[in-house]
């Protein structure tokens, strides 16, 4: 598709009416990246249909995101495109008051934010991952309805906001909120670039060779947007074509209604950029492989519409006939093998019809799926820990009231100290407008809203492991009843073989509890070393985002026999080494042992003291008492401890 | 700058459940608001936005910041202090959206900085706890918001009143409203006294029905085309839906429960261990108010049925190795008992 519609580019007629755009000689123009063309074109896309909402591309740092974000500002150019910074808070976004100018002219006056400067035009974010939730949750109700409602700080008013979001995000990283990327109508995996060739090429490019060239490409794809632009409105798409991507979007199982729409929007789009009037099968796939591909949560079964029942995999089935069952999004992306496996079996369609379209987009959709997911998907990559450009680190988390004080004790609450002055400002008149004494002076109050992560990690070796994983579920059940007020979040992960797997990512949800996995498979060895380093970026991961407080609650008898690297005899070794290493990085662990078992206590002690933390011995207990436990450890000092049951 | 026009209610392709509880809660607002969660993008708050155009319009004092009622206007209300002097006004009842950034001072009113400054006079700027009076106060992804705004909330819905005690000020005023709130259960739990608050809870799902999802994104379409003339298309069964709440809050007065209706929904609450005694009103009311909407002047068991699993599924303890929705466990237990 992209080969083709390029071509065409080529032939386009309304290259030779342009004039060269003028443009910073020390940026990468957009054409002049390699190997994007599909990231490209998914930018085109956008720049033809802003209804589409905004790009999201997945792809480990130094992969061209950045100059992509770019590149939009050459494709629309006189369109506002602000940067929207990692550390923004709701303020910055939404504006308030200038309280400068507010106390200078004895009046309210208002300040512009990012949103309401960006109208009409975009913002760009990237590792959008990094951003604050609450930044997130105003971008989300901006982008859903084209208009904020502000109700803050003494002022209340509707904005209009209009914009495309192009958003960044590292997968090694992390994930944007799935509540972002549905409002989000194009998500784009960055390919990896492994071929020397490429790269070879991408170094020249960067030195510098033919700028000219470019330019001309650059105003090709300008006047190629315009045109297109112009096209959009007469572009149609036939009933039976829209009837194929909800039936795509239903058999991948995409949550919502978005999908649907954002779909037919990109269809048009693409068919637009061909400088077609009606969408063909081409435009389906794209709109197949941007809109819908990345948002499947499972593999289509069938053309036909799947039953529950057809899906042993999706763990306990409830009664009822709904058959898209919401799997989490984030649980497909984590783990896209075990799907695969399951469904990769039963490709015959039953319908014997002629090969309709709808089931070329199927066929299309079970070939492309695994490999899309894996792009996108969350992966452990080992470099993780580096290419974070911005970190939340020293995020004073929510401004949530005011206090009386003293200038040196904290940040000045303008608006509280205005506030309280006011009522004064009869009795002291004087030359100036406002008089504020020290008095007044109000400081922020901030509460940081990330409570405790608490990452259980359960051993799932061995035929004690149910056992084990159902103590844990109910652990965390009662842990996370508790946690409405502190925000405390809940991880759950299990271990066997050769791997550490996420079951639960860390969430403050009990729904999606409920839904982790039953079933999952047992036996095995042992492998707790990959759970501790799945566990630290776990942990590494909740620092990003301004928590620092994290338990490792590990349910299991201590005695690894899996290392990560390490052959058998030194298991052992490397497994306290980086039991150290955790312990270092301020996690507090407990290691907790349920089980009748007389031969291996002494292995989960020694493993709690390489963490520096608590052994636990509470054979046969309940959820509730291991939550109970694991409270009470938390709140009695790091000293290990150790409670025998007889 | 004008708000523009909502997607029109009767537009809304499916979400059955979704819209008859907005409905029970239009007729008998002592029902205690609806909850609605569900997957993203299945027209929550498209939904709850499009009932301000249905409601029927009320009368209320001109003047005052709180709506008050011209026939019995609130004796503790700032402005009108049980006075029914002033005109009268016929005005649409509010809707108020609570944005999750907002912040304490806006919702629950403080002072009018402007007037503090330009006149030194300490004036009382009524937040949206009071704009909301009489009517409705929406908040979308309720289960994010700020805790000690939830505070704040709980406190209202209890007492229906507000208590601004800050900066100097010292202000009662009523704040009676229906609380709607609409949020995804996956992004964060909602405090269970907050969930407790809530009389009905309606669960959506993403519309599994091809030639429906069709449906709904050409209706979208069309809408983001050319609003106007969307809501033209729809005006005569807006109209008609309209009539119908109106005919159904006058039949709600005289709707009467009968003995089997109360001893089921008594029965049904008791099996399902429900704690407290919120989960029968809700469930007795919500009956009253579907017979009314039906046209009907008796509420009966079948009534009960209908709306138990709204009233009641929300309420149920939740138990993590119970594999059945709460939503089925009602329905379970509604088939095993006899009316």
């Amino acid at each position: 598709m992209t080969s083709e519609s390029y071509a065409y580019w080529r032939r386009c007629p309304t290259k030779l009416m342009s004039l060269a755009p003028r443009r910073n000689p020390a940026e990468l123009p957009l054409t002049a990246l390699v190997a994007l063309d599909e990231p490209r074109l998914a930018l085109l896309l956008l720049a033809v249909e802003p209804r589409l909402r905004g790009v999201l591309w997945a792809g480990p740092a130094g992969s061209g995101k950045s100059a992509m974000l770019e590149g939009y500002r050459a494709l629309r150019p006189n369109t506002p495109v602000f940067n929207l910074p990692l550390g923004a808070d709701e303020e910055s976004l939404i504006g308030g008051i200038d309280l400068e100018a507010t106390l200078q002219r004895g009046e309210r006056v208002l300040r512009q934010g990012l949103i309401a400067k960006a109208h009409g035009g975009a913002l760009m974010v990237d590792s959008c991952h990094l951003l604050a939730d609450s930044a997130v949750n105003v971008l989300m109700s901006a982008l859903d309805q084209g208009q904020l409602q502000i109700e803050r700080e003494g002022v209340s008013l509707q904005l209009a906001s209009d914009f495309v979001l192009l958003a960044t995000y590292d997968p090694a990283e992390g994930q944007p909120r799935a509540h972002l990327m549905d409002r989000v109508g194009l998500v784009v995996p960055m390919p990896a670039l492994k071929a020397t060739t490429h790269r070879e090429s991408i170094l020249r490019r960067h030195l510098g060779a033919h700028q000219t060239d470019w330019d001309d490409e650059l105003e090709l794809l300008q006047q190629l947007v315009t045109t297109a632009r112009e096209y959009l409105p007469q572009v149609t798409l036939s009933d039976a074509q829209a009837k194929e991507l909800s039936t795509a979007a239903l058999a991948l199982g995409i949550e919502g209604h978005r999908a649907d729409l954002f779909a037919q929007h990109a269809a048009r789009a693409s068919a637009a950029l061909a400088l077609r009037d009606s969408v063909d099968s081409t435009d389906l796939q794209v709109a197949l492989r941007f809109v819908l591909l990345p948002r499947a949560t499972r593999m289509p079964a069938t053309a036909a519409p799947p039953n529950a029942e057809e899906h042993p995999a999706q763990g306990p089935t409830p009664a009822d006939t709904s058959p898209n069952r919401p799997d989490d999004a984030n649980d497909a992306l984590h783990d896209p093998p075990a799907s695969d496996d399951q469904n990769n079996g039963q490709a015959e369609l039953p319908d014997a019809d002629a090969l309709t379209l709808e089931q070329a987009i199927l066929e299309a959709a079970e070939t492309q799926l695994p490999a899309v997911l894996e792009r996108l998907a969350f992966t452990h990559s080992r470099h993780s820990a580096g290419g974070s450009r911005g970190s939340t680190e020293g995020t004073r988390g929510r401004h949530v009231g005011s206090r009386p004080g003293e200038l040196r004790d904290g940040k000045i609450d303008l608006l509280a100290t205005l506030r309280a002055a006011a009522r004064w400002q009869r009795l002291r008149q004087g030359s100036r407008r406002v008089k504020i004494t020290l008095d007044d002076l109000r400081l922020k109050n901030f509460r940081s809203k990330a409570g405790a992560l608490f990452i259980f990690a359960v051993d799932a070796s061995g035929s004690m492991a149910l056992n084990r994983m159902r103590q844990a579920k109910g652990a965390v059940h009662a842990l996370l009843e508790q946690a409405y007020v502190n925000r405390d979040r809940v991880a759950l992960l299990s271990f066997r073989k050769q791997h550490a797997d996420i079951l639960l990512p860390p969430t403050n949800s009990v729904e999606l509890l409920r839904r982790a996995v039953d079933q999952l498979p047992t036996g095995g060895g042992t492998p707790i070393a990959a759970a501790l380093v799945t566990a630290l970026e776990l942990a590494e991961q909740a620092k990003r985002r301004g928590c620092h407080q994290v338990v490792l609650v590990l349910l299991t008898d201590g005695r690894a026999n899996i290392g990560l690297r390490a052959t058998r005899q030194e298991v052992d070794n490397e497994l306290h080494a980086l039991a150290r290493h955790v312990a270092s990085r301020g996690i507090q662990s407990m290691v907790i042992d349920t089980q009748r078992n007389f031969l291996s206590q002494g292995a989960a002690q020694k493993l709690a003291q390489g963490l520096a933390g608590q052994y636990l011995y509470l054979p046969g207990a309940k959820g509730e008492a291991i939550a109970a436990a694991i409270r009470h450890g938390g709140m009695m000092s790091a000293a290990p401890s150790t409670r025998r049951a007889v | 700058m004008a708000t523009r026009n909502p997607f029109p209610f009767t537009a809304i392709v499916g979400q059955e459940e979704l819209k008859l509880s907005l409905l029970l809660a239009v007729i008998d607002p002592a029902i205690g608001g609806v909850l609605v969660t569900g997957h993203r993008g299945t027209a929550k708050s498209t939904a709850v936005r499009a009932l301000a155009e249905l409601l029927p319009p009320m009368d209320v004092i001109e003047g005052c910041p709180y709506q008050c009622d011209p026939v019995a206007p609130a004796a503790l209300c700032p402005h009108c202090q049980g006075q029914r002097n002033g005109k009268s006004l016929r005005r649409p009842v509010p809707v108020i959206d609570l944005p999750l950034g907002a912040t304490e001072d806006r919702v629950v009113g403080s002072v009018d900085i402007e007037r503090a400054l330009v006149d030194g006079e300490q004036a009382f700027s009524p937040g949206l706890l009071a704009a909301a009076n009489r009517g409705f106060l929406y908040i979308d992804e309720v289960n994010l918001l700020e805790d000690h705004l939830v505070d704040v909330l709980l406190d209202v819905a209890a007492s229906g009143i507000n208590v601004v005690e800050r900066e100097g000020l010292s202000i009662r005023h009523p704040a009676r409203f229906v609380l709607v709130g609409s949020g995804n259960p996956e992004e964060g739990d909602l405090r269970p006294q907050l969930l407790d608050r809530f009389g009905l809870q309606a669960r959506i799902r993403t519309i599994d029905d091809v030639s429906q999802r069709v449906e709904i994104v050409k209706r979208r379409l069309a809408f983001e085309h050319d609003p106007v003339a969307f809501a033209k298309k729809f005006q005569r069964t807006q109209s008609a839906l309209r009539k119908k709440i109106l005919a159904a809050m006058e039949l709600h007065a005289k709707v009467e429960l009968t003995d089997p209706a109360l001893i089921l929904a008594a029965k049904l609450c008791d099996r399902l261990d429900v704690d407290g005694h919120r989960g029968e009103l809700a469930v007795s009311r919500a009956a009253m108010a579907l017979a009314a909407l039906e046209s009907s002047q008796t509420a009966t068991p079948a009534h009960v049925r209908r709306v138990a699993g709204l009233a009641l599924a929300h309420r149920l303890r939740k138990d993590p190795l119970e594999p059945a929705s709460d939503d089925e466990r009602v329905l379970r237990l509604l088939a095993e008992m006899p009316d």
